[in-house]
């Protein structure tokens, strides 16, 4: 091998001289075309504020700003991440995964999350990516740290392994791929700048919404402490990504001389009965054709602040401003700026708000996962985020293994027997 | 045949158009599998001479250092041919049309060059968004060119012999081909604009950039429609073989263009409980998969032909301003 080829092959950054006539030729070249074509550089990449959240609490300009520079201090950009020790992320992943799309090092790609991830999920990892429109569901929003398919409890964040089987596997059913081609190495980094927005996205929330519990000597301003900043906000929400992996689901081994077609009767039986009530969502056929008019949090969180924004809006159209004192009168006017800029960022910062229909179960697509252990966690937790209940408290583990072998039975199921079961359910209220 | 009876501007032309083709499907790899920073100096490669890049590391290295590499030699050979092929026409071509295409070959894939330099240096989409736009404008040249040069051209409406065409249906088939040439172009800007997605780009911009893609979709196999159709009512059967391959290339391209997006983000929101979602396959998509990409790269490499085809028909219908020119070859030495 060559000196030439060795330098390149090492892990060191190589330095790069080109000939350097050739060097400004060219770039004289590139500044009379890019001038020519009237287009100048993209701008560098940065997180967008949560204006939905800082419009729900009504935060004024200031304050916004105020956030935006202590979470960047605490975070950095998508081009520099910073990943303080109290997150417990590990910033060489971090940096695989985030800035630009670039190799530095033959064969070392890094920007993987602007290669494999923006498109839907956004920069900020806001599910506004510029495909976002046009999916259904809509790509997941890591800032408020809630995660649906996972083997720990309903309000647990997922364990590491969760995130990694979901980036292997995909969502079957919908737009999310399987990243089963990419190396472990990468999916690893990707996981872990997931982790990094979600925490990142949470630390936003917890600020904006600590100033609702100011008192009055603080004028408005965020204490800008180690003690309140790091040691209260942040170590608040890093503490339940690193204690996630602690918090797996213990599932009892399904038995192993289990009469499965008693089971499966047993578990048609939970399904249909007031207990699990799975008919009421799910339908008596399981076609998915029960209560269908639900949002998950996501959506649910737009719907209701559209609803108080449209009704403080006919409120305010209905209220005198006759007899109103000075005080009153320029209260009266925040509040209507408020409400325009709280309608503005409907229409910038949100996608238009979608049901989420109950899956349909007799297609055996399973989004959580199609083995058995994962059809026990999603009936055990439910699914945070979502309509679907958690049976842990209710219904004892070894129930739970009935209604799942019940639900794989379920496509298999003889088409003639569908809706059979009305008059059993009726007969059984 | 004798080297001196060969009509070099013609020969040239064809080779500047396959280099080029050949060119274009590593482009769109390129982007398909995002490795235009696979490399991250220019001109060098990895700090070597673009030319002397060690060819062990490129044929067995990383498949994205396959590409890149492979893009900026075929368009180092595409500089050189274009170089080559103005030599040729100012020596044995005449037609000023002929030669201010090649002033215009030579001119683009200069801008072509410093573009993917720029690209690089700046790490700038939006500059990979105008290379984009960019190289089919070249090819569509190169097609040009390697057509007018070609001995059999001859625009409709100049040829001898034919029986004539019906008044009304004399200027439809030359003025829809020279639509759909606009028409195919501004869709593959279009799609760069998909394919080029800038990270921070909102939701509303993009849907209103597919809402042009498909109405430009509709717009060119309408326009296809009216040419074959143009072509079919007249007499001979002159232009009726390349109306009919660009009406079916586009047949086929709207075809890919489902398959593409499926493959890349799955059933779109709108289409789901339709047929589309009957045939979609069930599992999940597989990023970076063989299928995935290669129906990707289809989808703008067949743009790309459908361009050069639309290209040939409208010169072949004789579609202004190629009408106003003689159509045969003629050399330099015969005028003089």
């Amino acid at each position: 091998m060559t000196k030439a080829m060795s330098k390149h092959t090492s892990t060191q950054p190589v330095s790069v001289r080109p000939v350097l006539s050739l060097h400004v030729a060219a770039s004289l070249g590139l500044l009379v075309t890019v001038l020519a074509v009237g287009c100048g550089p993209t701008p560098a990449a940065s997180f967008r504020t949560n204006m939905v959240m800082a419009a729900k609490q009504r935060l004024t300009t200031d304050q916004e700003r105020q956030v935006a520079t202590i979470v960047e201090a605490m975070f950095g950009t998508p081009d520099e991440p910073v990943a303080l020790p109290e997150t417990g992320l590990d910033e060489a992943k971090l940096l695989l995964a985030a800035g630009p799309v670039r190799s530095d090092i033959v064969g070392r790609k890094n920007g993987l999350y602007r290669e494999h991830c923006v498109h839907c999920h956004g920069i900020t990892g806001d599910g506004l990516g510029p495909t976002a429109a046009f999916l259904n569901p809509y790509p997941r929003d890591y800032r408020p740290g809630v995660f649906k398919f996972k083997s720990t409890e309903r309000a647990d964040k997922p364990t590491h392994a969760d995130l990694k089987r979901i980036l292997h596997n995909g969502i079957v059913g919908t737009s999310m791929p399987s990243f089963a081609l990419l190396g472990d190495a990468q999916v690893d980094a990707l996981v872990e700048y997931v982790k990094y927005l979600s925490m990142r996205g949470e630390t936003e929330i917890k600020l904006m919404q600590a100033y609702f519990e100011l008192d009055d000597d603080a004028q408005g301003k965020l204490p800008e402490t180690r003690e309140f900043l790091v040691d209260e906000v942040l170590a608040g929400v890093a503490e339940k990504w690193k204690s996630a992996a602690d918090a797996a689901i213990p599932v009892p081994e399904m038995p192993a001389d289990i009469d499965l077609a008693a089971s499966i009767a047993k578990g048609k039986e939970l399904f249909h009965g007031d207990k699990a009530n799975c008919v009421k969502c799910h339908g008596v056929t399981a076609l998915g054709d029960g209560q269908a008019n639900d949002y998950d949090d996501w959506n649910k969180a737009i719907v209701d602040f559209g609803r108080e924004i449209a009704g403080s809006r006919e409120q305010a159209a209905k209220t005198s401003t006759a007899e109103m004192s000075p005080d009153e009168l320029a209260e009266h006017k925040a509040t209507l700026a408020w409400l325009e800029k709280s309608r503005q960022v409907l229409d910038g910062d949100s996608l238009r708000p979608r049901t989420i229909p109950p899956r349909n179960l007799r297609q055996a697509v399973y989004r959580g996962g199609r083995r058995p252990l994962d059809l026990y966690y999603r009936i055990h937790a439910g699914i945070h985020g979502a309509p679907m209940p958690a049976a842990k408290g209710t219904i004892p583990p070894e129930e739970i293994w009935h209604i799942v072998n019940y639900i794989r039975s379920l496509p298999y199921e003889f088409d003639g027997e569908l809706g059979a079961d009305r008059s059993m359910v009726a007969s059984g209220r | 045949m004798s080297i001196r009876s060969i009509h070099w501007p013609h020969a040239v032309a064809c080779l500047l158009v396959a280099v080029t083709a050949v060119l274009l499907c590593f482009g769109a790899l390129v982007t398909t599998f995002d490795a235009a920073m696979a490399v991250p100096d220019w001109p060098a490669t990895y700090g070597h001479n673009m030319f002397l890049f060690p060819l062990s590391e490129w044929l067995h290295g990383p498949w994205d250092l396959f590409l890149e590499h492979g893009h900026r030699l075929l368009g180092a050979a595409a500089g050189m041919v274009a170089l080559v092929l103005a030599a040729a026409t100012f020596l044995q071509e005449r037609r000023r049309i002929v030669r201010w295409l090649v002033v215009a070959a030579v001119a683009l894939v200069i801008v072509q060059g410093l573009l993917g330099g720029a690209r690089v240096l700046l790490d700038d989409r939006t500059i990979a968004k105008v290379h984009a736009c960019t190289g089919p404008l070249f090819f569509a040249v190169a097609v040009a060119i390697a057509t007018l040069t070609a001995s059999g051209s001859k625009p409709s409406r100049r040829s001898d012999g034919e029986p004539a065409v019906r008044a009304g249906d004399a200027n439809v088939l030359p003025a829809a081909s020279a639509c759909l040439v606009a028409a195919s172009y501004i869709q593959l800007v279009a799609g760069a604009q998909l394919r080029h997605l800038d990270a921070s780009l909102d939701p509303q911009t993009f849907r209103q950039i597919v809402v042009v893609h498909l109405v430009g979709a509709a717009v060119v196999a309408v326009l296809s429609a009216v040419s074959a159709a143009a072509a079919w009512r007249r007499p001979g059967p002159a232009q009726r073989g390349w109306a009919t391959v660009v009406f079916l290339l586009i047949a086929c391209q709207v075809l890919l263009g489902g398959a593409a997006w499926v493959a890349n983000w799955g059933v779109p929101a709108v289409a789901q409980g339709t047929m589309l979602d009957a045939i979609a396959p069930t599992g999940p998509v597989v990023a970076r998969s063989l299928q995935g990409s290669v129906v990707v790269t289809l989808h703008v490499v067949l743009g790309m032909a459908i361009l050069a085809a639309s290209v040939v028909l409208a010169i072949r219908a004789g579609a202004a301003p190629f009408a106003l020119e003689a159509a045969k070859p003629q050399r330099a030495g015969a005028v003089a």
